[in-house]
């Protein structure tokens, strides 16, 4: 027994040593959630506009141009209990916020990080951000949440290339989906509506998700109204490639519930922006993401809205 | 628990400690902590289904005791009604309904609604949520043998209920297989395992091999398969193609994969589970295919359907019969859709014509033997049978029977063999090449890294090429690990 357990521990030794030190390597490495989990901490006293929600909203709106303190704590496939757990740890003490804009896009109400192609994100919010979020051991690490070779690249590029690896603005804003690497409307308009379109939203499962999500935005309403904070929610303009290719229904339960629950809450007000025809090809770096001309005209007008109708 | 996760990685070193340190000096103490940890291990994936294997369990516990104790008593008393059989039958049928309940309910209703849908008359059917509990085919089917044997009194029954909670929920082998007997099984539980080096190191090279075919193999085809299957309507035919022949080999990575770290794993343990697959791609007829594929499964239903329906006893055409329908009812063994149905019965036909010849034993050593390369024909016959298995994966994988065929379609378009050289582009190709020539060398034994002399005498005769390969292998895997999919046959 002896025997085999030293050569079991000589033949594994150095793979949890070269394990080990990846994990410590890439931890250091800079992210997006690592900046803004540490900006929140020394800012959040400051803020007065805050921007939760996922990629919609990460590429969609640029702090830059809103009139109040303004920071963008969106991120890609970031769903509504990250927001609001995000919101609830690090802004609870905040006195200066008065503004929530929460993007609802078609898929926000069906679907949850856990359980989708980014599933691997969770980590992020669970070593970054300090969220008690994890629902599996790898949650819990860098080398065990992605691929190897994905990985080998992460450490290739930061420590022998030196390249940044943080991929928004100081304010938050998603700096990536730019006008000149705009990518094929129609092609991207079909692959993510499919991908947003629940299989069956009638399921057992998607009711349950469904059910779940709409608590969560209860309770952020609540925290909201116990301290006099606006929120903002706004279905973000796409391209029609990508409007024409979603499934009504699905989108009918989206608007209709948005509109109910803002019709029950004083604080809050629903903005449906997604057939906006000021939004033109221009404006968007994939069907149903605004590059850097479409998030700056989104973004003054968000921000003409709350200093107008929400004063 | 995957056995590829995080999660057992830390389980298995944590179990096999306490196993060997803590528990091994009372042979049911270590029995129950077997128990114990296969519950966690089971679970881990949802805990409310224990209770489901618990019930299964004592009831088939049960009705050995049971079976054994109206035996005697009728033995003294023949006029008595034989309740031996009572309870032997209603084990059986609870058994079954309880498989029938969670994986075949909604298949049945949704089947007979469409069947009077074809008559215009439209049923409002119930359909049920019905959360389908990982492995439920496998250990029904080991639990339902300990009772048939027992009745068929070719075993003693067991009073010891530890040992028999033991090896219903077996961690290894719980939720995929082998499906074990309990003649193999059980009694190792009786006796006190002593740790063997040899058979411990054989564990975890088995171990790495399985985890290679599963992760290198398997997870990386199932992404082209995944694609192509997803979207067949717009592939080409040589596209079609390739998907297939991926698909053979992302199901037999999966699941003799499987079946590698099971036996691997309780050779850990000092347990010896039956052999599942022998390297089924090197057949030479479809008969021969099916001594070598999920052999755990092929016997049972050999042992428990084929033989007690009268086997070969009455003629040529109660061969027939009884052929056609093991191969059917074990295409539904695998899930509630027509096209499992489907792949069965595609099976059972081909072997038909080898059982009317009398051919179906003819294959029965190893292709090639004392030889390095097959014959033109053996060659020949592997290839027809693989390419005869590959379009029965189509009905497997398929959505449904509409589908296969339109599949099979698509892939005689013209061109198709002109581009099938494309597949020497692919690096899953690369992946099945590695794993067909380490296969053929080690097709006399039982895994791709039992032995070494096929290899060369210098793997043979030095430890650092030995360390060398499993690195190699270990590097493998970690670079080339794919998507992480589930195994296949967990839905089983």
């Amino acid at each position: 027994m002896k025997r085999f357990l030293l050569n079991t521990l000589y033949i594994l030794l150095p793979l949890l040593l070269i394990a080990g030190i990846m994990e410590v390597l890439l931890q250091h490495i800079p992210n997006d959630y690592k900046y803004k989990k540490e900006y929140l901490e020394k800012n959040a006293e400051n803020i007065e506009t805050l921007i939760l929600g996922s990629s919609h909203a990460f590429f969609g709106l640029n702090p830059i141009y809103f009139s109040k303190k303004t920071f963008n704590t969106s991120n890609i496939s970031q769903s509504l209990n990250y927001d609001y757990q995000i919101v609830n740890k690090y802004l609870n003490n905040s006195t200066s916020l008065r503004t929530i804009i929460l993007p609802i896009s078609y898929f926000t109400l069906f679907g949850k990080l856990e359980e989708g192609e980014e599933a691997w994100r969770v980590k992020n919010y669970v070593l970054y951000y300090r969220l008690n979020t994890a629902t599996k051991l790898t949650n819990y690490s860098e080398i065990f949440s992605n691929k190897f070779t994905v990985n080998f690249d992460r450490l290739y590029a930061y420590y022998i290339k030196n390249e940044s690896s943080i991929s928004c603005s100081t304010l938050g804003w998603g700096l990536n989906y730019k006008s000149t690497n705009a990518q094929d409307l129609s092609k991207t308009g079909k692959i993510a509506s499919e991908r947003h379109t629940r299989k069956d939203i009638h399921s057992i499962e998607s009711q349950i998700i469904f059910n779940e999500n709409i608590t969560i935005l209860q309770s952020l309403i609540e925290w909201c109204i116990s301290r006099n904070v606006n929120i903002v929610f706004i279905t973000p303009p796409a391209y029609k490639t990508y409007t024409q290719c979603l499934n009504k229904e699905q989108l009918s339960i989206t608007v209709e519930t948005m509109n109910d629950i803002c019709s029950q809450y004083p604080n809050c007000t629903y903005l449906n922006l997604l057939n906006d025809t000021n939004f033109v090809a221009k404006d968007y770096y994939d069907a149903d993401h605004l590059s850097e001309i479409g998030a700056k005209k989104l973004s003054i007008k968000m921000n003409e809205i709350l200093n107008t109708q929400l004063e | 628990m995957l056995f590829n996760s995080l999660e057992f990685a830390l389980f298995l070193p944590i179990v096999f400690l306490l196993y060997w340190f803590v528990f091994n000096k009372h042979l049911r103490l270590q029995n129950l902590f077997i128990v114990v940890v296969s519950y966690i291990f089971y679970g881990w994936w949802d805990w409310r289904f224990l209770l489901l294997i618990a019930f299964t369990t004592f009831c088939s516990w049960l009705s050995g005791v049971l079976i054994q104790k109206y035996r005697e008593k009728r033995e003294s008393n023949p006029t008595q009604i034989n309740w031996a059989k009572v309870v032997s039958a209603t084990n059986i049928i609870l058994n079954l309904g309880i498989l029938g309940a969670f994986k075949y309910y909604n298949f049945f209703v949704n089947s007979f609604v469409e069947a009077f849908a074809s008559f215009d008359i439209h049923l409002q059917p119930t359909t049920l949520y019905i959360i389908l509990p990982v492995g439920i085919s496998f250990y029904t089917f080991q639990a339902l043998s300990y009772s048939i044997d027992v009745y068929r009194k070719q075993l003693e029954p067991t009073k010891d209920i530890v040992s028999f909670f033991a090896y219903v929920s077996f961690f290894p082998q719980l939720v995929a297989g082998p499906i074990e007997r309990a003649t193999n099984l059980l009694p190792q539980f009786y006796s006190k395992r002593t740790f063997d080096y040899d058979k411990a190191v054989d564990g975890m090279r088995q171990i790495l091999w399985g985890l290679f075919k599963k992760i290198v193999i398997a997870d990386n085809c199932a992404v082209y398969v995944n694609q192509v299957f997803d979207n067949y309507e717009v592939q080409t035919g040589s596209t079609l193609l390739i998907a297939a022949i991926f698909f053979a080999f992302q199901i037999y990575g999966d699941f003799s994969g499987y079946s590698d770290i099971a036996i691997g794993t309780a050779r850990l343990f000092g347990f010896n589970l039956m052999r599942n697959f022998n390297f089924p791609y090197f057949s030479r007829d479809i008969a021969e295919f099916w001594r070598r594929w999920h052999i755990s499964l092929s016997t049972w239903f050999r042992d428990y359907l084929y033989i007690p329906l009268g086997g070969s006893r009455g003629g040529k055409w109660m061969s027939v019969r009884n052929t056609l329908i093991i191969f059917t009812v074990s295409g539904f063994w695998h899930g509630a859709n027509w096209t499992f149905i489907a792949w069965g019965a595609f099976h059972g036909l081909l072997f038909l014509p080898l059982l009317l010849a009398k051919k179906n034993r003819k294959n029965t050593n190893i292709v090639a033997e004392n030889r390095l390369l097959p014959t033109p024909i053996e060659l020949f016959q592997m290839g027809t049978t693989f390419l005869l298995v590959v379009i029965g994966w189509i009905f497997f994988r398929a959505d449904s029977i509409a589908d296969a065929v339109n599949y099979m379609q698509g892939m005689l378009q013209f061109g198709t063999v002109k581009a099938f050289y494309r597949i020497l582009e692919l690096k899953e190709f690369l992946f099945i090449l590695i794993l067909l020539v380490v296969e053929w060398l080690q097709r006399n034994n039982e895994h791709g890294l039992e032995s070494f002399e096929n290899f060369g005498k210098v793997f043979k005769k030095n430890k650092f090429m030995r360390i060398l390969l499993y690195y190699t292998i270990l590097c493998l895997i970690l670079w080339f690990s794919g998507e992480e999919q589930q195994f296949i046959y967990f839905q089983f």
